[in-house]
């Protein structure tokens, strides 16, 4: 029993901790907490459907046309909104990616209106492993993610535009005396954070369902698993991701199942009152 | 004698307030340019207004033959501007090996052949792999220094280089200062130890109030009565 | 057409009382509110569920203000450690969290069944044919009351403070201010608005339920406060009535656009919001008002 709660927990994790590293690589060059990461969900999923119920494409084919999407779609977004607000605060800007999250949700909604929709996927009985049931859904979920993760840790941490990324979320005016054009490195990670995005709602709309509400319905946590990695680290927003999704999975085994998303929020106001930088930040020195 | 970094009569601050004022300066090549002056007189804001950091208010900046006036700090790195800030000048989370890639891997001028410069900072060699964090003042200062040259810049903008080291460390930067002007580099360098920036400068300017109080060669301010009192009595 | 007066005047008040509690969050405070709709929706719940038990309905308005403020309170102490650009999604969780009480907890609020038949204030003394007309006049009498007692505190010392938080809270804190304490303060005080707002909600429907408040409140508030120029009461007034045009015009939209179903007219009201939204910060963040009041310089918007 424990073990199949740490198996659905981690599937649900590592699907969270795609968009919560789109959040947290976002907030790490641009300083704010991005709400329209939850319509970029929808929009993504929608992107998707769009292909492959719309145009009968395969999935696989739909989803990696939603995620390039996605990403122009945030890049746009970036240059038309954000940085047209030059020198906002934080939370100015969290105020306009609200505004971007109503256009974007609404938007989906005025297209395909508030039905619930699936996928064309061919049902598959969930595989037993030892003892443990896996559909094939979760099995899809975690390959997919496991896969981004692994290319988005190579990027990062192994090419030049990764060291760019970090760069500039440590220390802006440093990594400018580097040569590093800030809105170059901004532009890039708004083109990942949407292809992550992207690709995540596809996901979401696999495992679960495809409508206007299901990238709101990640926000809480999703925000929740970045801030507990602490808000900025990449690493962190996958590990913070990961907990939560077996906190939430275990929690079910206590807890009425329709207060499961009351979790990630309790874990959220506990990080923020204990601990604001998470588990891998460090406490902040105002620059 | 060719300028690498001339300012005229330039001025910049925060909002409205005008730290520094009027502040012109030269400096040609393999020539150090030592910028003297009691605390709060503007030196960091003038560094930093000259690399690009803080707009200009007014006045002219340029870099050889380009007039920078008007592009960022990234831009004028591209120009031949490095600038090694007092504090936060490397990138902790990254290894060694990563903040000297970041340091050439965009900026065309700098050749991917450093053996040169690694050659200065022998004690970088060894520690590659080990993050910025970790290592000693006085050997984040070196590397802070190696990804400056790293870059073959035309201008090096040094600010208080030696600040809080070992006097073993102040040796080798000042050495390395001396070395890196002999082959052709402008150094313009702030130094709260005036004497020793007295020592490698050819000229030197003070700054008191966010201008310019005095300018001239190194020896001649070294003799000034009026400025020893100002250093010798008025500074901590 | 005159019919339509009362119902435009008693929504204006609700819209009114909303937004001069995110002004003095967001406006004087610097707080970013995303869960109003919560806040909100405990007013309507708390006063329908009084008055439905008996409670006279002004009283239970009342009721719901003091709850509603404590609530309020209560979740601002999150930003403890001055997490404040956070405090936005706390908010939001705290407004799911009620949602789902709203939905499950059937046994109080009888779920999306939701709770029918909630008198309203002073029904004994006014004529059916009046009522309308009579509950506009007491929701604007009683938001005027708010209005009042806001503008008030944006001038008194306690606003000064306020707006010091805002502008630097670590600054604030070093002066010896207790920052938390001021905010809980500020967010209970305005929480109070809500809670009327929400009660006013619930005695002019007569009838909720938890599919009712949705983020069209959160959406109307911030247009308010944005259009009105971020920390005047009086802009917020201005901006309150401009969005309730646009909301109220765009039922007009239907008869003009017959091939719109109500779900494509509800996401067009919200995409222009969220266009308009964005907009006003990109080209007007100071707000529509041309000129500003001499004695609202300092009142006017932060971050």
């Amino acid at each position: 029993m424990l073990s199949q709660t740490l198996v659905n927990g981690i599937a649900t994790g590592l699907v969270t901790a795609l968009p919560a590293l789109a959040l947290t690589l976002v907030f790490g060059v641009m300083r704010f907490a991005n709400f329209a990461i939850g319509a970029t969900l929808t929009f993504g999923a929608y992107a998707a459907y769009y292909f492959n119920v719309g145009l009968g494409l395969p999935l696989f084919v739909s989803a990696v046309i939603s995620a390039a999407i996605t990403a122009a779609l945030c890049v746009l977004v970036n240059r038309l909104v954000y940085q047209n607000l030059p020198g906002a605060s934080g939370i100015t800007l969290l105020v306009a990616s609200m505004g971007v999250a109503f256009l974007l949700e609404n938007f989906v909604r005025f297209i395909y209106g508030n039905s619930v929709r699936g996928y064309q996927i061919q049902a598959v009985r969930p595989w037993r492993l030892l003892d443990l049931r896996i559909s094939q859904e979760q099995i899809v979920n975690i390959a997919v993610a496991l896969g981004c993760l692994a290319l988005i840790w190579l990027l990062l941490y192994r090419t030049s535009m990764g060291r760019a990324m970090r760069a500039v979320a440590d220390n802006p005016s440093l990594a400018a005396a580097r040569g590093i054009r800030p809105a170059r490195v901004i532009s890039g990670t708004f083109a990942l954070s949407g292809a992550l995005t992207g690709l995540a709602g596809v996901l979401i709309g696999v495992d679960g369902a495809v409508e206007p509400l299901s990238g709101y319905n990640y926000i809480i946590p999703v925000f929740a698993a970045a801030i507990l990695g602490g808000i900025g680290d990449p690493v962190g927003a996958v590990v913070g991701a990961l907990v939560l999704g077996v906190v939430e999975e275990m929690s079910s085994l206590v807890l009425p199942s329709t207060y499961r998303s009351g979790i990630a929020f309790v874990v959220m106001a506990v990080v923020l009152m204990v601990r604001p930088w998470g588990l891998f930040g460090t406490e902040p020195i105002k620059k | 004698m060719t300028t690498v970094l001339r300012a005229e009569t330039i001025a910049a601050g925060y909002n409205a307030s005008r730290i520094v004022d009027g502040v012109s300066l030269t400096v040609n090549a393999g020539e150090v340019v030592a910028v003297l002056g009691p605390n709060g007189s503007g030196k960091s804001t003038l560094i930093k207004t000259i690399a690009g950091l803080i707009p200009l208010s007014a006045g002219t900046v340029t870099i050889g033959a380009e007039d920078v006036s008007g592009l960022d700090a990234s831009a004028r790195a591209l120009a031949g501007l490095a600038y090694v800030p007092q504090e936060h000048n490397v990138f902790r989370e990254m290894t060694v090996w990563e903040n000297l890639a970041l340091a050439y891997e965009f900026l065309p001028r700098a050749r991917a052949d450093s053996t040169e410069v690694m050659a200065l900072f022998p004690v970088l060699n060894d520690r590659l792999a080990v993050k910025a964090g970790r290592l000693s003042g006085g050997e984040r200062q070196m590397l802070a220094f190696a990804c400056a040259l790293i870059a073959r810049p035309k201008v090096l903008l040094l600010d208080e280089p030696s600040a809080g080291l070992s006097p073993r460390y102040v040796e080798e930067i000042v050495a390395t200062i001396q070395q890196v002007s002999a082959s052709g580099l402008g150094v313009l360098l702030i130094e709260q130890n005036a004497a020793a920036a007295l020592k490698i400068a050819s000229k030197a300017i003070v700054l008191v109030a966010g201008q310019v109080r005095h300018a001239g060669s190194a020896d001649e301010i070294a003799r000034d009565e009026s400025v020893r009192k100002l250093y010798l009595g008025g500074e901590d | 057409m005159m019919g339509y007066l009362p119902t435009l005047l008693s929504l204006l008040a609700v819209a009114i009382a909303v937004g001069l509690a995110l002004n003095m969050q967001w406006g004087l405070g610097g707080l970013v509110n995303f869960g109003l709709a919560g806040f909100y929706a405990v007013g309507a719940y708390t006063a329908a569920l009084l008055s439905l038990a008996g409670v006279p309905p002004l009283a239970a308005a009342f009721a719901a203000m003091v709850v509603t403020a404590i609530l309020s309170g209560l979740v601002s102490f999150v930003s403890l450690r001055l997490a404040e650009d956070h405090l936005a999604i706390v908010t939001l969780g705290f407004a799911e969290l009620v949602h789902l009480a709203m939905l499950n907890e059937i046994w109080l609020t009888r779920g999306s069944l939701g709770l029918p038949g909630i008198p309203r204030p002073l029904s004994t003394f006014v004529a059916p044919a009046y009522s309308d007309l009579a509950f506009a006049a007491l929701a604007l009498a009683l938001v005027a009351l708010v209005y009042v007692l806001l503008e008030c505190l944006a001038i008194s010392p306690f606003g000064r403070a306020l707006r010091a938080v805002r502008d630097d809270d670590v600054v604030a804190a070093t002066l010896g201010k207790n920052v938390l304490w001021i905010r809980m303060q500020a967010f209970g005080v305005s929480g109070a608005a809500l809670g009327l707002a929400g009660a006013l909600h619930a005695f002019y429907y007569n009838y909720i339920d938890p599919g009712q408040f949705g983020p069209i409140i959160t959406a109307t508030a911030f247009m308010a406060v944005i259009m009105g120029g971020r920390g005047s009461n009086l802009g917020v007034i201005i901006g309150a009535a401009t969005v309730l045009l646009l909301i109220e015009g765009s039922r007009f939209l239907k008869d003009a656009f017959l091939f719109l179903d109500a779900t494509q007219i509800a996401s067009v009201r919200l995409m222009l919001i969220g266009l308009g939204l964005i907009l006003l910060l990109i080209f007007r963040p100071q707000g529509l008002l041309s000129e500003r009041r001499a004695n609202s310089k300092h009142l006017t918007g932060g971050p």
